[in-house]
């Protein structure tokens, strides 16, 4: 497969009151074209940084990309002008949001909205964006397309929006669609609906998708890959076979551990980490998971463990004692 | 693209609700309040006697003289020696209703101009502080701001020196600054001298031609903007910078403010307007600005802005439609402030100059009558004042209630 996006060690910081907030701390990764990657992790540990880094919709300041790369089709996003930036946003990548209910502007017409995405970066004429816009909102699951592009968007449902935000996202057809948390504000019926249509949408535009979530049963069964994100770093990263069967990290094992089992007696208590996640304004020198962590020993307080190959096959995983572990040598 | 089949039964809910734009909504729900309505009212017959007044009803102020009917009260029939009086008459024998009804014309005419230039400055500033603040300025945005500002900067020095092509120079002094911290590297060690340098050289030199101690004050002026202008102002201090202004503004009392501003500029009904325009600036600059920061925290900003819209797009397509209703509002307001600090100016013969009619400058004139029993003189052009005031009031606060999203009937 070609290569869509590599990201070269990017760290994003924000400078507040307080310090340095290190919210993204170096990660590298590629995504081949029409791969979807989902990437996951707990509330605060830089997954949506890295995807508003990668659209460079970071407000500088007090946010700063200070190191890394963004290579994207053989062209690094970070080194474009904002002009050339623009242009990428909306017709190269596309984002769809987390809460549908603020998302699209409740003083405009939902209709005009994905015209509105849709004459930025093509050269229809009104007439014919409408048409594309109906099409669209079609494609998504909406009926009454035209009646629709009419209505504003108090007058949409949760779901229907963010069915709307798809379009519009979609509405230039991307190379690469990122999906931040499209589901999280959904309920559940509507979320299946949703990851169903993401996923029809893909195999039928073949775009890339990078979805990012901290629901693992989604990326479970839509991810060609997954990163699995912990205090700005890749802690590790592989197949959904390598991330759910095969687990290596100590932190993802603690995930998954955590999550209710169907089958479990009812009054079982669920399982947690213990502990949370370092203050990303004074990051521990060593790894980041170090004080929750059931198989921590002293080496690992000291240095960053990098991300390995374990397989030779692409499951990577940032982890001092990953052998030991696997091996079964230490509980 | 091929189609796509999806089983629309799956979909949740698609009831339709009725069709309702913002406006339509909001026109409703103003029509249902009554006090709103009877503001509404009240506002529409003073715009509609004093523009009728004006285009259709003749009056030429110098030339209205009667000693012979002065002081009279209001006449509701005429007879042989006197015309009718529907308000009676003042101290020169000037119909009150008629002056009252043409200087509702001059009273509306300082509110409406006065709340233009408050909000068209204020909001305009409010709004650029408040984008700016939340948005990364771009070259172009930054290049003209700190143009603009090399402009005004230059303005000082220049009038000093009276010599006015220094303030092209400090502007490309400016837009200088721009360029060379965009393209040179290790800008840093070098603009630091370079700008107070090259700002004191163009305050100096173009002193010189006048006199040596000009040439001495213009090159310290030049000096310090040099200093200034040396780092491209970020959105952050531009705000900052923007909003301190304001609330200098704020500072000082009102009434105060203005009376300054007409003692400089000279009496005179358009020069009331201006005084009553820069005192409002504040208040939309700060509503604007806060509205702008709520709003543009929205997700549908960040959305907007990631299908690549640009800053003016994203402006005044996104953010100015959301923050319309808080500034109608306050505009309707303001409109009753501006009428009654119209009224208070003309009142202390700041404001229109005799014998032109106007509600305040009718009360001055004719108070030291109200002793003597003229109480016709006063009462009309005060009723006119307060009924004004209180339509405007009660228009806004029905406004309020229906714009506000967070109350929808």
């Amino acid at each position: 497969m070609d290569e869509l996006l590599r990201i070269k060690n990017l760290k994003t910081r924000f400078h507040t009151q307080d310090g340095v907030v290190n919210a993204v701390n170096g990660i590298s990764y590629q995504l081949e074209k029409g791969e979807v990657l989902g990437v996951v992790g707990e509330s605060g540990c830089g997954k949506s940084v890295h995807a508003l880094s990668i659209m460079r919709l970071i407000q500088i300041p007090p946010g700063e990309i200070s190191d890394g790369e963004i290579w994207f089709e053989n062209r690094d996003l970070l080194t474009l002008s904002e002009n050339q930036m623009r242009r990428v946003r909306g017709r190269d990548i596309a984002m769809v949001f987390q809460d549908p209910m603020s998302s699209l502007n409740p003083v405009l017409k939902v209709g005009f909205q994905i015209v509105e995405a849709l004459r930025l970066h093509t050269d229809l004429n009104p007439k014919a964006a409408k048409d594309r816009a109906a099409e669209l909102l079609s494609l998504v699951g909406i009926p009454e397309p035209y009646k629709r592009l009419d209505n504003y968007p108090h007058q949409f449902s949760g779901g229907m929006r963010q069915r709307a935000m798809i379009a519009m996202a979609l509405s230039c057809e991307p190379k690469l669609l990122i999906a931040d948390e499209p589901t999280t504000a959904l309920d559940v019926t509507i979320q299946a609906q949703i990851v169903d249509l993401v996923i029809k949408l893909q195999e039928n535009f073949g775009m890339s998708i990078m979805w990012i979530t901290h629901d693992l049963g989604i990326v479970a069964e839509m991810a060609h890959k997954i990163n699995v994100m912990y205090a700005g770093y890749i802690i590790e990263s592989g197949s959904a076979q390598d991330i759910f069967k095969r687990t290596r990290h100590p932190y993802t094992m603690g995930l998954l551990g955590s999550l209710p089992k169907i089958d479990e007696e009812p009054g079982t208590k669920l399982l947690s980490i213990p502990g949370l996640p370092p203050d990303l304004l004074r990051l521990p020198k060593g790894c980041p998971f170090y004080a929750r962590c059931n198989y921590r020993e002293d080496h690992c307080k000291e240095e960053m463990p990098e991300l390995e190959d374990t397989d030779k096959n692409g499951h990577l995983v940032a982890c001092w004692r990953w052998e030991e572990i696997l091996a079964g040598e230490i509980t | 693209m091929d189609e796509v089949k999806l089983e629309l039964s799956a979909v949740d809910d698609f009831a339709v609700r009725e069709h309702r734009s913002l406006w339509g909504d909001a026109w409703r729900r103003l029509i249902a309040n009554r006090t709103a309505m009877i503001g509404l009212v009240v506002v529409a017959i003073f715009l509609l006697s004093a523009t009728l007044a004006h285009f259709f009803w003749e009056y030429e102020p110098k030339m209205d003289l009667d000693y012979g009917a002065k002081l009279l009260p209001p006449q509701l029939v005429a007879t042989e020696e006197i015309d009718v009086h529907l308000f009676g008459t003042d101290k020169l024998g000037r119909d009150i209703f008629r002056r009252t009804v043409h200087g509702g014309w001059n009273s509306l005419r300082v509110g409406l101009v006065a709340v233009g230039i408050s909000l068209t400055i204020g909001g305009f500033l409010g709004l650029l502080a408040g984008f700016f603040e939340s948005i990364n300025m771009n070259f172009w945005e930054s290049l003209t701001l700190m143009t603009v500002l090399g402009l005004a900067m230059g303005a000082l020095p220049a009038w000093i020196a009276r010599q006015y092509f220094q303030m092209v120079l400090f502007a490309a002094l400016g837009a200088s600054s721009v360029i060379v911290s965009r393209y040179v590297e290790e800008a840093n060690k070098f603009r630091r001298f370079a700008f107070p340098a090259a700002g004191a050289l163009i305050g100096g030199l173009s002193g010189w031609l006048v006199g040596g101690m000009v040439a001495l004050v213009c090159g310290i002026l030049g000096l310090i903007i040099g200093f200034l202008l040396a780092k491209p102002v970020g959105g952050d201090l531009f705000s900052n910078v923007v909003m301190r202004v304001m609330d200098v503004i704020l500072s000082f009392p009102s009434y105060l403010l203005a009376i300054a501003i007409v003692a400089f500029l000279g009496p005179g009904l358009e020069k009331g307007m201006i005084a009553i325009g820069i005192v409002g600036i504040p208040v939309y600059a700060r509503l604007a600005r806060s509205a702008v920061l709520s709003v543009s925290k929205k997700e549908y900003v960040l959305a907007s802005q990631s299908v690549g819209e640009s800053h003016g797009r994203m402006l005044f397509r996104h953010i100015v439609p959301n923050i319309l209703s808080p500034i109608i509002v306050q505009a309707t307001m303001g409109l009753a402030s501006a009428i009654l600090s119209a009224a208070a100016l003309g009142f202390l013969g700041l404001g229109a100059i005799p014998p032109e009619p106007e509600w305040g400058a009718m009360l001055g004139d004719s108070y030291k009558y109200l002793s003597s029993g003229a109480w016709w003189a006063v009462l009309f052009p005060g009723l006119a004042i307060m009924l004004s005031v209180l339509g405007f009031n009660l228009l806004g606060d029905g406004l309020r209630d229906a714009l506000d999203p967070k109350i929808r009937l």
